[in-house]
């Protein structure tokens, strides 16, 4: 349980609050006008200035003491923010968190509001230059990316009902993508991506600037000694190097600090090897998220 | 003292309306394997927002550069220039 289950998880988990996800918790956010202006302009999210920076040489921006330390206070205030003048166009308030497949199946099937449709994912699309859709929105998310066409897949079926959705997910869980869900704005849930590093704008974020757009996961993966053959199929489905085979003991390793608890190695492993763990379980990683 | 990358984009190449629309080409996202460029629709410096027609290419991550050049080779139109310097690893905060 992180800062958002105890502001926003009335008991549980912010994601598995139904709550959350209602078109009266929208309504009350004024949600469709921001997703409005947020979709409207998402691509050019990392050009715009913040105080005075854009994103163009983050990395060297940062690395200087005083205005590093002023960049990272603002990003992360503005990622976080639950302010009442939310600026969309800078993604005020779209703070997400990594979740298992059985996670994000749970909402899809659960607590999701309708309509869902998948589209294309627009960090592939404008870092990569590839069309895959992969996200998972719902709710007003949905009717708002419908009116920008450049999103919407092309000759298949976009809109989808609850079994489709969970199909979809399980695909792209099992081709190494990382489930995440997503505040957009906080504590509206309308969004379940598929992500891949480094075009994932929020990983990238995190990953390389060490920022706390996204969080890591409530599990942390946990692997079965006796049971690892040591065939090394899992180290390819980490997306944030967590996994290293060693041959002198012919077995995986696990670095913790690095695993999100994405639980995509599990797909891999053909000897029952891998589980996910809670987070809370492990006294050195409770409450690191 | 850190050495930045320079990237340079020569939009006379490459823009909507010049010989080659990014988004038909999307060559130099495809081979840059830390994903350094973005391509988004300009930005008018005023007024804000930007024109959601003419689309271009602008090195983003440019610490996250190796320097591989590989962009540089694939371009049809030789609009990319790079001087590498210095790519950085994680940045972990003070
Ligand atoms: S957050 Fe993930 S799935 Fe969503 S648009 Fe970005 S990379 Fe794609
Ligand atoms: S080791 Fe952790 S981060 Fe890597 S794939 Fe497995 S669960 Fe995900
Ligand atoms: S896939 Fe399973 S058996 Fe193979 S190395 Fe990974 S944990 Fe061990
Ligand atoms: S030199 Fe290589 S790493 Fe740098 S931007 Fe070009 S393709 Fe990417
Ligand atoms: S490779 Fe060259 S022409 Fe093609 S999109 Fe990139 S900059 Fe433009």
């Amino acid at each position: 349980m992180c800062e958002w289950c105890f502001k926003h998880g009335d008991g549980g988990k912010w994601y598995n609050n139904a709550r959350l996800y209602r078109n009266e918790l929208a309504d009350e956010y004024n949600a469709g006008e921001y997703l409005e202006e947020q979709w409207k302009n998402m691509e050019t999210l990392f050009i715009r200035k913040i105080m005075g920076f854009n994103s163009i040489g983050l990395g060297y921006k940062m690395q200087m003491p005083i205005i590093g330390r002023l960049i990272r206070k603002v990003v992360e205030g503005q990622i976080h923010s639950e302010k009442e003048n939310r600026n969309p166009v800078r993604a005020d308030g779209h703070f997400g968190q990594v979740l298992p497949l059985e996670d994000a199946q749970h909402i899809m099937g659960n607590l999701a509001a309708e309509p869902i449709i998948k589209n294309y994912c627009v960090c592939r699309w404008m870092q990569r230059g590839v069309k895959d859709a992969v996200c998972i929105n719902f709710g007003q998310l949905s009717e708002v990316i419908e009116k920008h066409t450049r999103y919407i897949p092309e000759g298949v079926k976009y809109r989808l009902d609850r079994e489709e959705a969970i199909q979809a997910l399980q695909e792209q869980n099992e081709k190494g993508y990382v489930a995440s869900v997503w505040f957009q704005p906080v504590p509206y849930i309308n969004a379940i991506c598929s992500c891949e590093s480094p075009e994932c704008g929020g990983l990238r974020l995190r990953n390389d600037f060490n920022l706390k757009t996204v969080y890591k996961g409530e599990y942390l993966i946990d692997i079965d000694i006796d049971k690892c053959e040591g065939c090394k199929s899992c180290v390819r489905m980490c997306q944030f190097n967590a996994l290293r085979y060693l041959p002198s003991v012919k077995r995986v390793i696990v670095d913790l600090d690095k695993c999100f608890g994405c639980g995509v190695c599990r797909h891999a492993c053909k000897h029952d090897a891998l589980n996910l763990v809670p987070r809370e379980s492990i006294p050195g990683q409770a409450g690191k998220y | 003292m850190t050495k930045k990358t320079s990237i340079k984009l020569d939009y006379s190449k490459c823009h909507t309306g010049a010989s080659t629309d990014p988004r038909e080409c999307r060559k130099c996202l495809f081979v840059c394997d830390p994903a350094v460029f973005l391509m988004h629709p300009t930005l008018e410096k005023h007024p804000d927002p930007h024109n959601p027609e003419i689309w271009r290419v602008d090195a983003i991550w440019l610490s996250k550069c190796t320097g591989c050049m590989k962009c540089v080779e694939v371009c049809p139109e030789k609009a990319i220039t790079v001087k590498p310097g210095d790519s950085l690893a994680i940045i972990r905060g003070f």
